[in-house]
């Protein structure tokens, strides 16, 4: 009864929250039309400027006003995918370690370490990859892949690839936990099979081992991503807050939409027409569609999954 | 143990109604991070003489500084802009000069940070509208003969936040750069030209560490963070006035073009500084405003606002030059001070 009542309640939220966000991005919806995600020009319009308003479908802002929100969009997810690809490989090794190789006096330590990783709040990743991490790149990995691969302009300190290899680190911890909680799950009989058949520890870690916990796999991988795209502190600190503009290498300034919402929404909050808030509204309502979507497919591949193990 | 808690509970509470008792009214002041070192050396000295009235600082922005104080959150807004007609006919507030501030045009040139560079409106709008890309470029080459200006991309820095600093920075740029004002024009927040360099950063502390950590990249930056930005080692520049004279933010040509337009200051005191006349005048410099809703809550409240509020433009109080000068703040002149008199007294 409790259980049901309170299973009830939270599916309720969500889809009371969905709805609200929906009534309040409603007037930018009309006003935003497509080009929301087609265009990369975001202005809430010249507050102090005596231009005619905007109008579009009836619903008005700002002279000059335009909210396009394909550069948070596109940041969002490149600076995930970023995350993803150094995350995966290394989480993957990582995991296996933990499970196949460390000695057992070892191991808890290691779980202890990546559990605590996973605790650290992200705003401290964020502090250390504003002092350390966005100067270094700036400074030497930018610099010298300028110089010596010549095919990347240097363009300044606070970067994409820093955001993503950040975002990266912050997923890595629930990546390996994830990972780490498949294979033991899976019976270490598979391993030593693979073994005793004359398999070298590589082919049977990559032909038997990760083949029979691929969906444990992918559902670790596709929450990892969720949680990449929802990232906001850490990455609004380093991101460098790019604004019309599309990064065109992994070192230019990106934006992300959950980054935007936080340091837009207060000068929102100032625009006279109030269309500024609810484009923040429309862009907060994308990001929640799109996270849905990532969940939603990593709970479908969950349910089929052989040897889950503990997800989520 | 029991008796112990018990004891801990009634010290808590002793101490909680202690606190209450001391201090009698909370003001929250939050916005501007340009005029938030003033305010922090302001409140620690009122308080030690008004032990009735608990006053927190925080630096977070002027965008946040005129919303919060709209929605009741904070007694004080702190902006470096005034409030727009549009906000206005909205939220009638009351926009009240406290300080002149200025603001610099720092750089960060490995080599370079120790000359001031000249730099005008036109060039500086060319730098952040994507028109002037590298250091050595011809436009800022003609009016900086003899400096060796390094053949490297531009990196613009602007404020990500909704920021005062960028209102009069951008102002700077439409007065003097016709395109600029027909194009992203001004405001706390606008909309930044397409350039694939430009970076974004929060706060005026941001925008000291990012510039810093950036090489070739360009600032503008409250001058209360002069101090910061020297031991940051970047450079300022001197910047072209409406004159034609290349001038560097000192107090002399601060003041020369506040007293270029002090008495154009209307009864709202909704007033730009900016590119004033005078061939001494300093053109980006600004009031630091206190955006105040006239209806408090309460007349507590409103009272303990009027008593800070007249103590920080007063001579014998905020006005002093120990606090001004550790900021490079100027006072307000005395018909700016009266001004403000008027409208902190609707204040109820």
């Amino acid at each position: 009864m409790l259980t049901g009542a309170a299973a009830f309640v939270s599916s309720f939220l969500i889809v009371a929250m969905l709805l609200g966000l929906f009534v309040y991005a409603y007037p930018a919806i009309r006003f935003n039309g497509l080009g929301f995600f087609t265009s990369i020009v975001w202005n809430i319009g010249n507050q102090y400027g005596s231009g005619a308003t905007v109008t579009h479908n009836g619903y008005s802002a700002e002279p000059g006003a335009s909210f396009g929100g394909l550069v948070f969009i596109a940041g969002t997810l490149l600076t995930s995918v970023l995350a993803m690809i150094i995350a995966v490989p290394f989480s993957i090794l990582v995991a296996l370690a933990i499970v196949y190789r460390l000695p057992a006096k070892v191991k808890p330590l290691a779980n202890a370490v990546v559990e605590l990783m996973a605790g650290v709040p992200s705003v401290v990743y964020g502090l250390w990859g504003m002092v350390v991490v966005v100067p270094f790149i700036g400074s030497v990995v930018a610099p010298f892949a300028h110089d010596h691969l010549g095919i990347i302009p240097f363009l300044g300190g606070a970067t994409e690839s820093g955001n993503g290899l950040l975002a990266a680190t912050i997923i890595l911890a629930i990546m390996v936990a994830t990972t780490r909680d498949s294979l033991q799950a899976q019976s270490k009989s598979i391993y030593e099979a693979s073994l005793a058949l004359g398999s070298t520890t590589w082919q049977a870690v990559t032909r038997a081992v990760l083949p029979s916990v691929r969906g444990g796999l992918g559902a670790s991988i596709l929450l990892s991503f969720g949680r990449a795209l929802g990232e906001t502190m850490a990455v609004l600190m380093i991101c460098g807050s790019a604004i019309n503009t599309l990064p065109n290498t992994i070192f230019s300034p990106v934006n992300t939409i959950a980054a935007v919402i936080v340091s837009q929404l207060e000068s929102a909050l100032t625009d006279a027409s109030g269309m500024a808030q609810h484009s923040l509204g429309e862009l907060a309502l994308a990001l929640f569609l799109i996270t849905l979507l990532v969940n939603g497919v990593a709970r479908v591949i969950l349910r089929g999954a052989p040897h889950a193990g503990v997800i989520g | 143990m029991k008796k112990l808690s018990a004891l801990t509970f009634a010290c808590a509470i002793a101490l909680a109604s202690a606190g209450t008792a001391l201090a009698s009214v909370r003001l929250l002041e939050t916005g501007s991070t340009l005029l938030y070192p003033l305010m922090n050396l302001w409140v620690v000295a009122y308080q030690r003489d008004h032990h009735d009235v608990q006053i927190t600082t925080q630096g977070t922005g002027s965008g946040t500084g005129i919303s919060q104080a709209i929605a009741g959150v904070a007694q004080i807004g702190a902006s470096d802009a005034y409030m727009s007609d549009g906000q206005m006919r909205v939220t009638p507030m009351l926009n009240i000069p406290l300080a002149i501030s200025a603001q610099q045009i720092n750089y960060n040139l490995p080599g370079l940070n120790g000359v001031h560079l000249r730099l005008s409106g036109p060039v500086l709008a060319g730098i952040y509208g994507g028109r002037i890309g590298y250091w050595d470029d011809p436009h800022i080459k003609a009016m900086n003969h003899g400096v060796r200006l390094p053949h490297q991309p531009i990196v613009p820095i602007h404020r990500a936040d909704g920021s005062g600093d960028t209102f009069i920075f951008t102002q700077y740029l439409s007065k003097s750069t016709p395109w600029w004002n027909h194009g992203p024009a001004y405001g706390t927040t606008i909309s930044w030209p397409n350039v694939s360099t430009a970076v974004g950063a929060m706060g005026n502390p941001g925008m000291v560490q990012t510039c810093k950590a950036t090489p070739y990249s360009l600032a503008y930056i409250g001058v209360s963070f002069l101090t910061q930005t020297n031991e940051a080692h970047l450079g300022y520049a001197a910047l072209q006035n409406s004159a034609g004279q290349f001038v560097l933010p000192t107090t002399t040509t601060i003041g020369a073009d506040a007293r270029a337009l002090e008495n154009r200051t209307p009864g709202d005191e909704r007033l730009s500084l900016i590119f004033a006349p005078g061939k001494e005048s300093y053109p980006i410099i600004n009031y630091e405003y206190a955006i105040i809703k006239p209806h408090q809550p309460d007349a507590a409240t409103a009272k303990a606002l009027r008593a800070f509020l007249n103590w920080a433009i007063d001579a014998r109080g905020g006005q002093q030059m120990r606090f001004l000068d550790a900021v490079h703040f100027l006072p307000l002149p005395a018909n700016v001070v009266r001004l403000s008199r008027q409208q902190i007294n609707k204040v109820h």
